[in-house]
């Protein structure tokens, strides 16, 4: 028993716990809107343009916060500039900017192979590297986005299942995706110490696709995105301590499992659907009455 | 053009009620990014009116909604709203085609329908007590009453138009614009969608739609708009616009018009007619030219 609490006495074990927790909410809840959008690809392309910017904040001497919030919401403004060109479409515009921008960190890194080591933790991920500071800014990050989602619930589930008609009934949509891209953005930022730019796309797009497959409601799945988002990276972190794994390659293969137990589950409903448990019981029913 | 019988005053309300104007373009030319679809559009719709437009595909039926809805480039002229006393803008109801609507979307018919109102629903995410009223009263209205948590996935064609109508009512429009509401249903579908239609515009409801459906929904509609090649060739009732020479110059191709009393019939396929392959004619026909 002993051995099963012997991580929490550490204290950065348990910062990199919550942090972890934390991320999968906010990438769990947030890559609903995502995966709706069939937008997959932004967050992994945003999140290695953010990556670029971490590069290009450090080289510059300012704050990566800053330096990455502002490269983030650039390399937005800039694919959604470049996307209106309906000749090179918004999937073209997302695989240039971002792979300029994180080719322009890789640049920068080669240029000055002594800062290598440092952007280790961008790349990978460094849970057990987190600082209060850095709690602070995902706990931040999530009463952001919470706040965004609550006050705009309507305007955001109106513009990601309909833009056009949307704007249509009065709808402000390029104030919508203006405000959605930058809680997008501060979400990938503040996940990139977690789970690194290399994994949060499957943070932001595992636990709703997987929450997809079990409910048909937008409510719940909301909510069970972002219940299993927080509880892969709470168990994800916990597991890796016992079996020496990167953490937040734990989370995110334990997302994976969930994901396959789910579809799983889907397939057999959608080919059986006698075993549904209303089409069970009435068959039960039925053959009692005969 | 064969006429079968002199045309008879038809039962259909006049085609310009004397309702105040609602939506007036003025030489119009209109479209999207740099090309304009539709040039020097002048039209008028009253308060009160049933209209249709109809034209080939890719004429610019949808961009004439999509005008009047604020949705296209505006490159010359002018489009003029008169909104109820007290508000800036036009109250719009939209139902787009079908096959438009992502219908894999997790979403009931009641959460569907809700997003109509978003805006009169106030700060909160969830519908208060006189929302799901008044949700209520517009799905019994529809007949879908009993429709409300179902998926929007798991509805007919009929039942995915009325869910939509209801989206489009439940803002209480000024205008109802609807883009082939009778595209892709069964004949029995299509005559209670255009039942239903008739009953909003006796009780007061302004109604444009486009079609491409001639004889089983043009003919019976008080008011025709033809479209063709960007430009509007012929505005007014159906005895006036359908005739021959304004269908060549709309669609491009010969069509014969059959009238009977106060019906009229569009025989589309002019080479089966002439070879007696056409369905059987009701009277002798006899050529009067065009």
């Amino acid at each position: 028993m002993g051995d099963l609490t012997d991580p929490f006495q550490f204290e950065f074990f348990v910062r990199g716990m919550v942090a972890a927790t934390l991320v999968g909410v906010l990438c769990g809840a947030v890559g609903v809107y995502v995966v709706l959008r069939s937008l997959a690809y932004i967050g992994h392309g945003l999140a290695h343009s953010i990556f670029g910017g971490a590069v290009v904040s450090f080289v510059s001497g300012i704050s990566f916060y800053i330096g990455a919030t502002l490269w983030g919401v650039f390399t937005v403004l800039l694919i959604n500039a470049v996307a209106r060109r309906r000749q090179i479409g918004g999937d073209a515009a997302i695989g240039i900017i971002t792979t300029c921008a994180f080719a322009l960190g890789v640049a920068l890194i080669s240029r000055h192979g002594q800062f290598t080591r440092d952007f280790d933790a961008a790349l990978f991920g460094e849970i057990l590297g987190i600082t209060s500071g850095d709690l602070t800014v995902i706990g931040g990050v999530l009463v952001l986005a919470a706040a965004v989602v609550f006050a705009f619930w309507k305007q955001l589930l109106f513009t990601t299942f309909d833009s056009d008609v949307a704007s249509t009934y009065g709808v402000p949509v390029p104030w919508v995706e203006a405000l959605f891209s930058l809680v997008l953005a501060a979400t990938v930022i503040a996940s990139l110490q977690v789970l690194g730019a290399t994994l949060i796309a499957a943070a932001l797009v595992i636990p709703p696709v997987t929450a997809r497959l079990l409910t048909d409601s937008f409510t719940r799945m909301f909510a069970l995105a972002a219940l299993l988002g927080g509880a892969s990276g709470l168990v994800g972190v916990y597991v890796s301590w016992f079996i020496n794994v990167s953490s937040g390659a734990t989370v995110v293969l334990l997302q994976g499992a969930l994901f396959a137990v789910a579809l799983a589950w889907a397939v057999a409903r959608s080919r059986w659907p006698g075993t549904g448990s209303g089409e069970r019981l009435a068959a039960i029913e039925g053959a009692a009455i005969d | 053009m064969v006429e079968l019988a002199p045309s008879a005053p038809g039962h259909r309300p006049p085609p310009h009620p004397d309702g105040e104007p609602l939506v007036e373009l003025s030489d119009l030319s209109t479209g999207y990014e740099r090309t304009p679809v539709l040039r020097n559009v002048d039209f008028t719709l009253r308060r009160g009116e049933f209209a249709g437009v109809v034209g080939p595909s890719g004429s610019g039926k949808t961009t004439l909604l999509r005008a009047i809805a604020g949705q296209t480039r505006r490159f010359a002229g002018a489009i003029k709203a008169t909104p109820r006393a007290g508000e800036r803008a036009l109250r719009l109801g939209y139902v787009p085609q079908v096959e438009a609507i992502n219908w894999n979307f997790p979403l009931t018919v009641g959460q569907a329908v809700l997003l109509g109102r978003w805006r009169e629903m106030g700060w909160r995410p969830w519908p208060r007590r006189h929302d799901r009223e008044l949700l209520a009263n517009i799905l019994d209205r529809l007949g879908i009453g009993h429709l409300a948590n179902r998926q929007i996935r798991a509805l007919s064609g009929g039942q995915q138009q009325r869910t939509f109508l209801a989206r489009a009512l439940i803002g209480d429009p000024d205008l109802l614009l609807l883009d082939e509401p009778t595209s892709g249903v069964d004949i029995k579908t299509r005559h209670e969608i255009m039942h239903l239609l008739g009953e909003l515009n006796r009780a007061g409801t302004t109604i444009l739609m486009s079609t491409h459906d001639l004889n089983a929904v043009a003919t019976h509609l008080p008011r025709l708009v033809c479209v063709g090649e960007g430009a509007l060739i012929a505005d007014g009732s159906p005895e006036d616009v359908l005739t021959p020479e304004v269908l060549r110059r709309t669609y491009g191709a010969e069509m014969l018009v059959l009238r009977r009393g106060d019906a009229i019939y569009v025989v589309e396929h002019l080479d089966d007619a002439m070879t007696g392959e056409s369905e059987e004619t009701p009277l002798p026909a006899t050529p009067v030219g065009g």
